[in-house]
């Protein structure tokens, strides 16, 4: 049996690979198309055959015409349940995919969101990352769906989904129809947080990024490009009255620590564990409400924090030493 | 095993629509196999369902396979054999019912299913009748939806994500249904030009227990109810006018054995060596038979010839078939209602129909030595023994007394009261007392001309024994001794005449005469289905292709034909399908706006999916000034039209200028300094 798993297993990816070869790469959003559909029947379909080639002959035999008309009008069913079973792809569309950053070793989402433009509802359709488990969804007519697929992160980095089966055995399961999307899908994954090492405290920090005068109120922290979602009272109005650019004056917390983060604080063996201690350092850094910065060869991230500094941060540490670091700046989560 | 496991809430449907449809397949086979069959697979699909609902615990795997066995020993205790159509089917029907007891996964449903479908087709291959058809049509239309049911069944894998609702159960029977509406034109063709085979793969087993109204064997005695069945036996189509109700006398098996309370057929199947002389002009006919599972082809009284091969013609006239009639057939034969044999009867002929048994009814044997002794010649002698009939104060009846050991004596002599069957067994017995070679025939009598397609119909209940005497001067003579006492007897007409001769089906018959009339044009129907849908063969598709313009057709011909519908088939119901799968059209207003935008991207500025018609107008304001007086009001025209509020004028008017501005709409190529990168 494992021969016989084995030899599928191989036969379905060399299959998957010509399909790959042939469609080429994939921009979403994408309409299926008829080329790209592959259908071959399941394996009640190959039994209901059977049992109608069985039929075929009683009837031949007995000079039956009833029974010979009743094996002609299965046959022709499952030929209509084929059309039905393609056109339950066909025209369908592939909107988008987006997945969340997240962390190696945890178990994220990728969320598709597809449409149904034609005028009758799609049932059970079917998507899958390869080897996993499929995720059904039912389109109305006209509508959109969104499903989830349950995503794995092994190893810190880009990880590209290459390859999506979008498939359906709707609506006798007679036949499966089935496509691979090879989309240029790619979820971000943070190393994973480890390490126990207590966070550097403000001693190992430069004087450079140090804001002045710590105690107090808030103090004043500098000012830096207005963003979405920042409130207009942070917007530095004066200088906007001067013509310059949308700025957002920015304060410091009193009393909160500024810590600066760098390999060489992180003493662990390799660079792996140093990363993930790292790792672990702006999350609980930025849990707990601190300004932090972090500096790896080649690159300096200024002290700061809120959501997007924090995802600058890990996203620094996922490319590091990769050839994808090139990309790292435009990557938003 | 034992213990139920739980059953979610949303595997319960499939389980149930499997459950139905091997119901309903087993009450398709009701009426063919025993009845502890049907109510034992009944039972245990009602044993699955209480399980499913909790109610009772299913049986494990050692008591399902004891039952099992136990069920196949029973199904041999019935018939002594598990080979032939009924008692297969009495198996399929238990192991289905079986099956369904260990049925979880979605294998085992697709299997049920599949076991439905098998025994539709055996009732298929039991009863062709035209009454079962729509019967068989929603079981296959139940067996589809089902299997779009079980499709959509969460499986046995419960870690599964959770499923979305699927269809509801209107939309998978609306599904099943239109799958084998589309399927019917491929269905028709299919039939009509499938290459048939001339003969069999393999001989056919005559599993099948009579259903005609005629045997082998007579026993006056012993029947006290005669049922009258108003099937339809066969039906004729005359080349000429038919013979007159009185000559409507149709041949089944002739009896020539007694042993003084039964009649059977012996073993005499002579061929036919006697030269015969048509006394009246032949009848020439088409007959078509219904399924008898007998051997015997019926024809009109003596016919001329054996039908076609396989078919012997014997010394009494009768066509006996090699095989049984298991399928509805037609055939063309010729017949005289009164002949004249050349050639005298043979010893062994006469010795075989003057044989009675010794010793019993002795009463008969003194009558009728008494009347041949008192009759100068064999034709006095029958005339006598009619006499002695016609004055003995016989009444035909329907329900007659049964008889005791001498049941001609009793007959004749006490009870005087009976039908068909016990005068012709009487008048025989007298004749052949009387040393005159005598024989009973059974068959039928009459036949009633359907006004809506002209043929000729008898029914089980024209069902009908007479007498054949020889007669030195004529050969074989027909006697029918129940005309002599109840001459109504070849009127159907007016049987209700008589009280006790005459079944109620019959009496609300002649009562009704509107249900007459259905009955008449429910035979035509009946008749058309036989003939050109269950009689359709090799040769009808020969026919069928010869007329489509091959000359000399022949399989490969209908090879052709057959692949051209299926291609056509094909790209219609791709078609079709396809139809309903494309998006809505848009509207007037949205085919000008579509129309608008392929014009507007022939000067290489294309409407990018996320240009509303404003920003539309903004890009191409922006990299084409010269075309903004023209295209810029057009696209806010559209966008008030489409988005703005109702307007004074009424809105076709306002789009249908709003068309005409778009079709005025001439762009020029554009300038060709500033094209765009």
């Amino acid at each position: 049996m494992a021969v016989v798993a084995k030899l599928r297993e191989r036969l379905r990816n060399s299959a998957a690979e010509w399909a790959r070869r042939r469609q080429g790469a994939d921009i979403l959003p994408l309409t299926l198309a008829r080329r790209r559909l592959y259908i071959l029947p399941t394996r009640a379909g190959m039994a209901f055959g059977a049992l109608v080639l069985t039929m075929l002959i009683a009837a031949l035999n007995y000079a039956n015409s009833l029974a010979l008309l009743l094996a002609f009008l299965l046959a022709g069913f499952a030929l209509v349940a084929m059309h039905e079973c393609h056109r339950n792809l066909l025209g369908l569309s592939l909107l988008e995919a987006a997945a969340p950053p997240l962390f190696a070793g945890s178990t994220g989402t990728l969320r598709l969101t597809l449409r149904n433009a034609s005028r009758l509802a799609r049932y059970r359709v079917e998507i899958a990352l390869p080897d996993e488990r499929e995720a059904p969804l039912d389109l109305t007519s006209g509508g959109r769906g969104e499903v989830e697929l349950s995503l794995r992160a092994h190893k810190r980095g880009l990880q590209r989904i290459d390859r999506l089966r979008i498939s359906s055995s709707h609506p006798f399961g007679l036949f499966r129809v089935w496509t691979w999307v090879h989309a240029s899908i790619v979820v971000i994954v943070y190393p994973r947080p480890a390490g126990s090492l207590p966070l550097p405290s403000d001693s190992g920090i430069s004087a450079g990024s140090r804001p002045r005068g710590a105690g107090g109120a808030d103090e004043w922290f500098g000012l830096r490009p207005f963003r979405d979602g920042d409130s207009p009272r942070q917007v530095a109005w004066k200088a906007y009255a001067r013509e310059a650019p949308l700025l957002v004056k920015e304060y410091s917390t009193a009393g909160s620590p500024l810590r600066l983060l760098s390999l060489e604080a992180a003493r662990q063996p390799d660079i792996e564990s140093r990363l993930a201690q790292l790792a672990r350092w702006i999350v609980d850094a930025e849990a707990g409400g601190d300004l932090y910065g972090l500096e790896l060869p080649g690159a300096l991230i200024p002290a700061h924090r809120g959501p997007d500094h924090r995802h600058r941060c890990l996203m620094a540490l996922a490319l590091y030493g990769s050839a994808d670091s090139a990309v790292s700046a435009a990557g938003t989560p | 095993m034992s213990a139920p496991h739980p059953v979610p809430h949303t595997s319960r449907l499939p389980l149930l629509w499997v459950c139905s449809v091997s119901a309903t397949a087993l009450v398709l086979h009701a009426f063919e196999v025993p009845a502890w069959i049907t109510l034992t697979g009944l039972g245990l699909i009602a044993w699955r369902l209480a399980g499913l609902l909790g109610a009772m615990p299913l049986p494990g795997g050692i008591v399902r396979v004891t039952l099992g066995l136990a069920l196949v020993a029973a199904v041999f205790a019935q018939f002594h054999t598990l080979n032939g159509l009924v008692p297969g089917t009495a198996m399929l029907m238990l192991m289905v019912a079986i099956k369904l007891l260990e049925t979880r996964s979605q294998r085992d449903q697709y299997v049920v299913i599949g076991g439905a479908l098998f025994l539709l087709l055996a009732a298929c291959l039991y009863t062709q009748a035209l009454v079962w058809v729509p019967l068989y049509g929603l079981q296959a239309l139940l067996c589809c939806a089902a299997l779009a049911v079980v499709a959509y069944a969460p499986g046995s894998d419960a870690r599964r994500s959770p499923l979305p609702p699927g269809p509801g159960t209107r939309t998978v029977i609306a599904l099943a249904g239109r799958s084998l509406l589309f399927a019917i034109p491929l269905a028709i063709p299919l039939f009509l030009f499938f290459p048939r085979l001339p003969g069999h793969f393999w001989a056919l087993t005559s599993g099948a227990e009579a259903v005609s109204g005629l045997g082998d064997t007579l026993t006056p005695g012993s029947i006290t109810s005669l049922t009258t069945s108003y099937a339809v036996a066969f039906r004729v189509r005359f080349d000429g006018s038919p013979p007159p109700p009185v000559e409507r006398y149709w041949r089944g098996p002739v009896l020539h054995e007694f042993d003084g309370t039964t009649w059977k057929a012996g073993r005499y199947t002579t061929p036919n060596a006697q030269r015969l002389d048509c006394l009246s002009a032949p009848y020439r006919y088409h007959l078509y038979l219904q399924p008898t599972f007998r051997h015997w082809w019926l024809a009109l009284d003596t016919v001329m010839g054996s039908p076609g091969p396989g078919v012997r013609y014997t010394y009494d006239y009768q066509l006996i078939a090699d095989q049984p009639v298991s399928q509805s057939l037609s055939y063309d034969a010729t017949s005289c209602t009164h002949v004249h044999s050349l050639v005298p009867l043979s010893f062994a002929a006469r010795l075989d129909d003057t044989q009675l048994p010794q010793g019993q009814n002795p009463r008969t044997l003194a009558l009728a030595l008494q009347l041949r002794r008192r009759a100068g010649s064999d034709i006095a002698f029958v005339q006598a023994a009619l006499a002695f009939l016609r004055g003995g104060g016989f009444t035909y009846s329907l329900t007659p007394p049964p008889l005791g050991p001498d049941p001609v004596d009793d007959f004749l002599f006490d009870t005087r009261t009976g039908f068909c069957g016990h005068y012709a067994s009487a008048f025989v017995d007298m004749m052949r007392a009387g040393g005159v070679p005598a024989r009973v025939v059974t068959g039928y009598l009459g036949g009633e001309l359907n006004p809506y397609d002209g043929m000729l119909t008898v029914r089980q209940s024209d069902a009908h024994a007479w007498a054949e005497v020889w007669l030195a001067d004529y050969g074989w003579t027909r006697v029918d001794p129940t005309a002599v006492v109840a001459p109504e007897r070849l009127y159907r007409g007016i049987l209700d005449l008589l009280p006790g001769g005459v079944s109620d089906p019959e009496r609300l018959l002649h009562t009704l005469p509107w249900l007459n009339t259905a009955l008449q044009r429910w035979d035509a129907l009946n008749g058309w289905w036989n003939v050109r849908v269950v009689g359709f063969n090799y040769r009808s598709q020969l026919n069928l292709l010869s007329a489509l313009g091959f000359h000399s057709p022949e399989l490969r011909d209908a090879g052709w034909v057959f692949a051209a519908t299926l291609l056509a088939w094909l790209a219609w119901v791709s078609w079709q399908i396809g139809r309903q799968q494309r998006a809505p059209p848009p509207d007037r207003l949205g085919q000008a706006y579509s129309r608008l935008c392929r014009k507007l991207a022939r000067t290489g500025l294309p409407r990018a999916p996320h240009h509303g018609p404003l920003a539309y107008a903004q890009f191409i304001v922006r990299y084409r000034p010269d075309l903004s007086p023209h295209v810029a009001p057009l696209l806010a025209q559209y966008a008030s039209l489409r988005f703005g509020p109702p307007s004074d004028s009424t809105p076709t008017q306002d789009v249908r200028s709003f068309e005409r501005a778009v079709s005025r709409l001439s762009i020029r190529r554009p300038p060709a300094k500033r094209r765009l990168g």
